[in-house]
């Protein structure tokens, strides 16, 4: 049978629980903003009952801590797709950047400066003019300056193309010290996890260890393996361990081949990381993808029009009457453009050659100065298959619908993404931040329920004076 | 159900994301163009290039055109010319033939006919900007000369090369007819060859035998020329042909490529308003349930 004392101590227990739960309620309401904070629930426990002589007594409530409200496959899940849409994000803004250099020509004057498209048309354009008047110097002038300009405008969209592939890189080696900072906190965490909390929600420390997973998942593609006692492994998304316990393995940089590549010990994980997702993924992609592939397209453009040109132009007579080399081996070349190597690094190394226009070879080989039909096969070859398998209009034309797809492509997968990303934000949000009505109603049930408390304590409390002073009211009070 | 308390951030990406497209929008309204970047319509910006291409082509074909006519014209005045002066030569040679005239009449006509000679050698070494018209591809060099007497020899210094004219759909258009096949082009057709033969017909005062002959000859050649004329009015009336239908196709793909890269700015506008109004509206709500929450109550 209960005593008015075992009333007294259940109701300082219940006291004190409350007040505690009022402590987890506080830090719920201090924390509404802290990034990464999960709100926490009070565990209530009903103590065990005892039995004396054979009558259930209730003893109580007990406050036996706070748990966080988290679901970790949500998280996950959040984490997996933020790596996504970080990717698409830098990708798309690496991407956009390259774009930029290719706007679509209007068809005025002005918006005609630096288009490649125009500067094609205008060269050959300038071809076709001399076929009307072979020997003219100014229609000669002309075709060596829309020479400049096509060759101008090629190697200077392919040097601001390398200039921005180097942006990237540099951009891509900087991450390396924030995920190696990112992978040593999660290890850290990941041994005081196993030594405080190895069989429950580690509370704060959880917190923190889903944050920096969540910074991580902005940074690097990556997959989360749950271990033995609450520990974490991470690895890269082919399987390369970055943290596994509470030790790390940092990624280092080192250049091959003239951009970075990333090392894990020995091993290279660039396109590992390149196909994996996050910021890093992203640059990575478009450094090694879409630049390499803008470039080889003006590479292949510069080198299809030079060795073209070059060829036909040595085939005929200039204004001196002096074949080419296609003429007479022995002769010294008429090349218009500096004569590519290789396609390789071609579009950076276009200019042009010659500096005399009477140098232009308008004349058949063996005609005399005011033939032209050398100039009329110069300027037919704006429409021959010279840059890989098609003309040079159509192949920059293919060219700038190519760059324009893969832009759309990558902007219309990241806004899928990012949306995504904001519907899995809102039901991580929904369930695990802090929503400050639900601590509001939390509060007042306390409060009551503590009032309540007191309110009890004060009754025995007079009981028990009664009890005391045994009807005598002024002995005790 | 749970709802997530900070949905004020996802009201605050809406309005940024409004923003962006009012920006979007603007942008195109100020630069007239619905595609100003290739993202925007890849399939455009790319058949944009090739519109452009042959939009400058004809462009540029027309200027062309414009410098050869001058010289294709030059060239037919040039041989109509030629026509005017040997048919004068032949009505010289006629009246020489019929027996009524006198030594000294007959080498006033023989000097006559040198004269005519000498207008036809001019002419056919025309020249155009300071090039010579009528002497193939050597357009540097005198393409006619005469030298020696009764009968006195032309030589041709040029050779038989063509240019052509290539319009933008290809059409080879011929810009010039070699002068040996005008003037020199040998047995019935030498022009010179039988000025040069009729003058020394003549030379003596006394019609020489072959005059008769010479004289029909000469009227053969004039034919000819007439023949080789045809040549160049032909080229001439392609020439225009070809320059309007340029310029008809520039007009028609201009429409086209204005149609396809300019922005409809009636629906932009819509479009802008429409934003406008989401954009307000976003604010409203924000502004309104930004404020506090249920322990404002307690």
């Amino acid at each position: 049978m209960g005593t008015i004392s075992s009333a007294f101590s259940l109701i300082s227990g219940a006291l004190n629980a409350d007040q505690s739960a009022l402590s987890i309620v506080s830090s719920n309401v201090a924390n509404a903003n802290t990034p990464g904070y999960t709100r926490e629930i009070p565990n209530w426990q009903e103590n065990d009952p005892v039995s004396i002589n054979g009558l259930e007594c209730g003893t109580g409530v007990t406050q036996t801590g706070a748990t966080s409200v988290r679901d970790r496959i949500l998280t996950e899940r959040l984490n997996q797709q933020q790596q996504m849409a970080a990717a698409s994000g830098s990708r798309l803004a690496a991407l956009n950047a390259i774009q930029a250099l290719f706007t679509p020509d209007s068809g005025s004057t002005s918006s005609r400066a630096g288009d490649i498209g125009s500067d094609i048309t205008g060269f050959f354009n300038s071809l076709s003019a001399l076929e009307a008047n072979p020997t003219n110097n100014a229609l000669r002038q002309q075709v060596l300056s829309t020479a400049t300009t096509l060759a101008g405008d090629i190697s200077n969209a392919a040097r601001m193309v390398s200039t921005q592939r180097a942006a990237l890189d540099q951009e891509a080696a900087g991450m390396v010290a924030q995920v190696n900072a990112l992978t040593a906190s999660i290890a850290q965490l990941n041994g005081q996890i196993q030594s405080t909390s190895p069989g429950a929600d580690a509370g704060v420390l959880e917190d923190q260890r889903q944050q920096d997973l969540s910074k991580l998942s902005q940074l690097i593609g990556m997959n989360q393996i749950t271990t033995e006692n609450n520990g974490l492994s991470i690895a890269t998304t082919s399987g390369m361990t970055l943290v596994s316990g509470n030790s790390n393995y940092p990624m280092t940089t080192g250049v091959v081949n003239g951009v970075t590549h990333f090392f894990v010990g020995t091993t290279d994980i660039t396109s590992d990381l390149a196909s994996g997702g996050g910021s890093l993924g992203g640059y990575l992609a478009a450094r090694d993808q879409d630049i390499p592939q803008v470039l080889n397209s003006l590479d292949q453009l510069a080198y299809g029009i030079s060795t073209a040109i070059n060829a036909q132009n040595n085939a005929g007579t200039n204004l001196n009457g002096v074949g080419g080399t296609g003429v007479n081996p022995a002769n010294p070349s008429l090349d218009i453009f500096n004569p590519p190597v290789g396609v390789t690094g071609s579009a950076a190394a276009m200019s042009v050659l010659i500096t005399d226009p009477n140098n232009i070879a308008a004349a058949g080989p063996a005609a005399g100065s005011g033939d032209d039909s050398n100039t009329v096969a110069m300027a037919g070859l704006a429409d021959f298959a010279i840059v890989n398998g098609r003309s040079p209009s159509n192949f920059f034309s293919n060219f700038v619908t190519a760059l324009g797809a893969i832009v759309g492509e990558v902007q219309t997968e990241n806004t899928a993404q990012t949306a995504s990303v904001t519907q899995l934000q809102n039901q991580t949000n929904a369930l695990s931040a802090v929503n400050l009505n639900d601590e509001a109603v939390a509060m007042q049930q306390l409060q009551r329920s503590y009032q309540a408390a007191s309110q009890v304590f004060a009754i025995l409390n007079t009981i028990m004076t009664s009890a005391l002073n045994l009807g005598v009211q002024t002995a005790v009070s | 159900m749970r709802v997530n308390p900070s949905y004020i951030s996802n009201l605050a990406a809406s309005l940024n994301q409004t923003q962006a497209k009012v920006e979007q929008l603007t942008a195109q309204l100020s630069s007239g163009q619905r595609v100003n970047s290739l993202s925007d319509d890849p399939l455009a910006a790319g058949q944009n290039v090739l519109l452009l291409n042959q939009i400058q082509r004809d462009d540029s074909f027309t200027q062309a055109s414009s410098l050869v006519q001058g010289q294709l014209q030059v060239a037919d005045s040039a041989l109509g010319g030629v026509v005017s002066q040997l048919t004068q030569a032949i009505s010289l040679a006629t009246s020489a033939n019929n027996g009524t005239l006198n030594a000294s009449d007959l080498k006033s006509i023989s000097n006559q006919l040198a004269g005519v000679r000498d207008e036809v050698l001019a002419l056919a070494n025309t020249s155009y900007q300071g090039q010579y018209i009528f002497g193939g591809s050597e357009t540097g060099t005198v393409p006619f000369s005469i030298s020696g007497t009764t009968p006195a020899a032309a030589t041709y210094n040029g050779d038989g090369n063509v240019n052509f004219l290539v319009t933008p759909n290809g059409q080879r258009i011929q810009l010039n007819v070699p002068g040996d096949k005008i003037f020199m082009a040998g047995n019935a057709n030498d022009v010179l060859g039988t000025l040069n033969q009729l003058i020394a017909d003549f030379a003596s005062g006394q019609a020489s035998s072959t005059a008769i002959a010479d004289t029909t000859a000469l009227s053969t050649a004039v034919n000819f020329v007439s023949q080789q004329r045809v040549v160049l009015d032909n080229s001439l009336t392609r020439l225009t042909a070809a320059t309007e239908a340029a310029g008809n196709e520039k007009m028609q793909l201009t429409a086209a490529q204005t149609n396809l890269m300019q922005a409809d700015v009636a629906d932009i506008a819509t479009q802008l308003s429409l934003s406008k109004t989401q954009q307000t509206a976003l604010q409203s709500v924000i502004a309104q349930v930004g404020a506090g929450s249920l322990f404002d109550k307690i």
